[in-house]
């Protein structure tokens, strides 16, 4: 007989439905995606950063594609914390599925006072702290490549959620990534996402300049992750693990057997960011996919796949 | 009749190759026939938008059909979808209701048009669309000036094809410029009374005048300064004439200033690099003016354009 697969994930005090969610900067403000599948379906999504006031963005070209990923040099462009609460925030309690909402800001004081008032809405499960945007110049990146400032914001940040989980996203762009981790959770973050995009370049050799009107950009997609992979294994077994914080995986996602993966590794979900850009409804493929290799191993919980790396 | 041509409803499905001609040395048509979900969201799609086509599944070309300046290009793998416009949908009714045939004019330029070299009858793409907001269509519209720079011709021949058979009353005009002869996506010939006109225009009863900035043929010189000789000479309304331009940025760009120089609205088609096409990633920003004087704010092309008014857009020169 068929054993039923229970898809649901209790993640940082909050019960998502299933380990796939959509990854900040990948789904928009979630209402685009709306309209390729049902949301509801989802594990949660992740919003684009919020900051304070809105931004602009950076000047194009603010992607490039390479052999199997891409670039982006967003810049941060959204539509601030006002708008965003009166705008979008009817629009994403109305999903139905569970809501992140992704917090950037030049400095500490911007990034509390966008999780104090994100914090009181009844539509936010939780909020994702972006400490490792490479492409702004003050904040982003520069809080998330030193544990003393990882410490000093998260904390900061987390006495402003309230009783919402904080997730503290991490980049990769650090000698020694396990420390970053520590960092976030002796501060009190509920859970780690890891990992965002990878600083890199792209040039024009025609005209011998960088093709991102930024310079840099992150890279993600299907060539970072393999090294994601390690990075989740990595701080699941020396940080995550020992102190019982779940990590949200993600980079280069594309199929179920990519989620399977980080989750072997050590996620106890994950995100889907590039890959929806290419197929809008992918992580509903992936959902599915996942079930279908929980049954086919007789796995019937979450639990016996997240770490179950032999 | 509508002023604003909106985005309405847009779906992923699929469709099935009819043909896929070669038209001149690296230009090619390529026409599908949408599925009836396809179909169903093309019925409401207006001259302007555009579809985006996952190719990455495509194989390349033999070798000897790799044109010599893509021979390197050829080995990189592509990723993302490309955005493509249309030059023509044609409804052919059914007993499901209506099949819908688009037409899509193109050129081989990288590694994902190389591989749409090999499609051929009988294959399958996936598409997204219809995307974006087509070009404004105002009831006072009763002249239509179209300018085309290069392979910006497609939507306008689309717009041209469609004015004429919901819009009988409106005149048109198409200007259509390139490098060189060769970078035409069309087929000249000699017209009865103007010289060289494009054969896919005259065959829609719309005349046309070539520009190139060799001289090879019509004009010699830019587009926007064929259109603006003919300007002079007819004194268009400014309240019943627009100009509808697509082609590359200097030339839209152009194309703004020769409208503002005879009054005339104008719409232009903007291009921009973007990785979704539905607004999730915001990668194709195009700077607008705002109400108040000396600001800025950037909209996305998929999205809220491609089409905007050549009056807001501060252009990438």
């Amino acid at each position: 007989m068929e054993q039923n697969v229970d898809l649901t994930v209790d993640f940082a005090g909050l019960k998502l439905k299933n380990p796939v969610l959509t990854a900040s900067g990948t789904c928009g403000y979630a209402d685009e995606l709306a309209e390729f599948m049902d949301v509801s379906k989802l594990g949660g999504v992740i919003t684009k950063s919020i900051t304070a006031a809105p931004r602009k963005g950076n000047p194009t070209p603010r992607i490039v594609e390479t052999d199997a990923g891409m670039l982006n040099a967003i810049g941060l462009a959204n539509i601030g914390l006002e708008r965003f609460v009166s705008e979008k925030i009817p629009v994403l309690e109305q999903l139905g599925t569970t809501v992140f909402v992704n917090v950037a800001g030049q400095m500490i004081d911007d990034y509390v006072q966008v999780a104090e008032r994100l914090a009181k809405e009844k539509a936010v499960a939780g909020l994702e702290l972006n400490i490792s945007c490479p492409n702004v110049k003050q904040g982003g990146i520069s809080f998330g490549t030193d544990p003393t400032q990882i410490r000093d914001i998260t904390k900061q940040v987390k006495a402003a959620c309230g009783h919402k989980p904080l997730i503290v996203k991490l980049t990769p762009m650090v000698t020694d990534i396990s420390a970053a981790a520590r960092a976030a959770v002796e501060a009190g973050a509920d859970a780690l996402s890891m990992v965002n995009t990878f600083t890199a370049m792209v040039i024009d050799i025609e005209t011998r300049r960088p093709v991102l009107a930024n310079r840099t950009g992150g890279l993600s997609g299907p060539a970072v992750k393999p090294i994601a992979i390690y990075l989740v294994s990595k701080v699941y077994q020396e940080v995550a693990r020992p102190a019982g914080v779940p990590i949200l995986g993600g980079g280069g996602i594309r199929t179920a057997a990519d989620a399977v993966e980080f989750m072997i590794a050590g996620a106890a979900a994950v995100t889907i960011g590039t890959a929806t850009f290419v197929q809008p409804d992918t992580a509903l493929h992936i959902i599915e996919g996942v079930r279908r290799y929980c049954t086919r191993k007789g796995l019937t919980t979450m639990n016996e796949l997240t770490g179950s790396l032999q | 009749m509508e002023k604003e041509v909106g985005a309405g409803h847009k779906g992923s499905f699929t469709a099935k190759v009819l043909s896929n001609q070669q038209i001149r040395e690296c230009y090619y048509r390529l026409n599908l026939k949408l599925d009836p979900i396809g179909s169903r969201l093309f019925e409401t799609a207006k001259p302007g938008r555009f579809v985006e086509i996952d190719l990455a599944g495509l194989p390349l070309p033999p070798e000897d059909k790799i044109p010599p300046a893509l021979r390197d290009a050829a080995y990189r793998q592509i990723l993302l979808r490309r955005p493509f416009s249309f030059s023509d949908v044609i409804f052919v009714p059914g007993q499901n209701g209506p099949c819908v045939k688009l037409e899509i004019l193109y050129c081989i330029l990288g590694p994902a048009t190389l591989r749409m070299m090999t499609l051929a009858g009988g294959d399958t793409l996936n598409l997204i669309g219809p995307l974006g907001n087509g070009f404004a269509l105002p009831d006072t519209l009763k002249k239509a000036v179209l300018i085309a720079g290069g392979m910006g011709a497609p939507p306008l021949l689309h717009l041209g094809g469609y004015l004429k058979r919901h819009r009988p009353e409106v005149e048109t005009i198409c200007f259509a410029g390139a490098k060189s002869c060769e970078d035409l996506p069309f087929t000249l010939k000699i017209g009865n009374l103007t010289g060289l006109v494009l054969e896919e225009f005259d065959v829609l009863g719309i005349p046309s005048l070539v520009a190139t900035d060799d001289g090879s043929a019509g004009f010699r010189g830019f587009v926007t300064d064929c259109a603006r000789r003919w300007l002079r000479d007819n004194q268009p309304n400014p309240g019943e004439t627009l100009v509808y331009a697509c082609g590359p940025e200097p030339m839209l760009a152009e194309a703004a200033r020769l409208a503002k120089e005879f009054d005339l609205p104008c719409q232009v088609s903007m291009e921009r690099m973007m990785a979704c096409g539905i607004g999730l990633c915001q990668s194709c920003a195009v700077e607008i003016k705002t109400d108040s004087p000396g600001q800025t704010e950037y909209k996305l092309c998929c999205k809220d354009g491609p089409v905007f008014d050549s009056r807001n857009v501060i252009f990438n020169l």
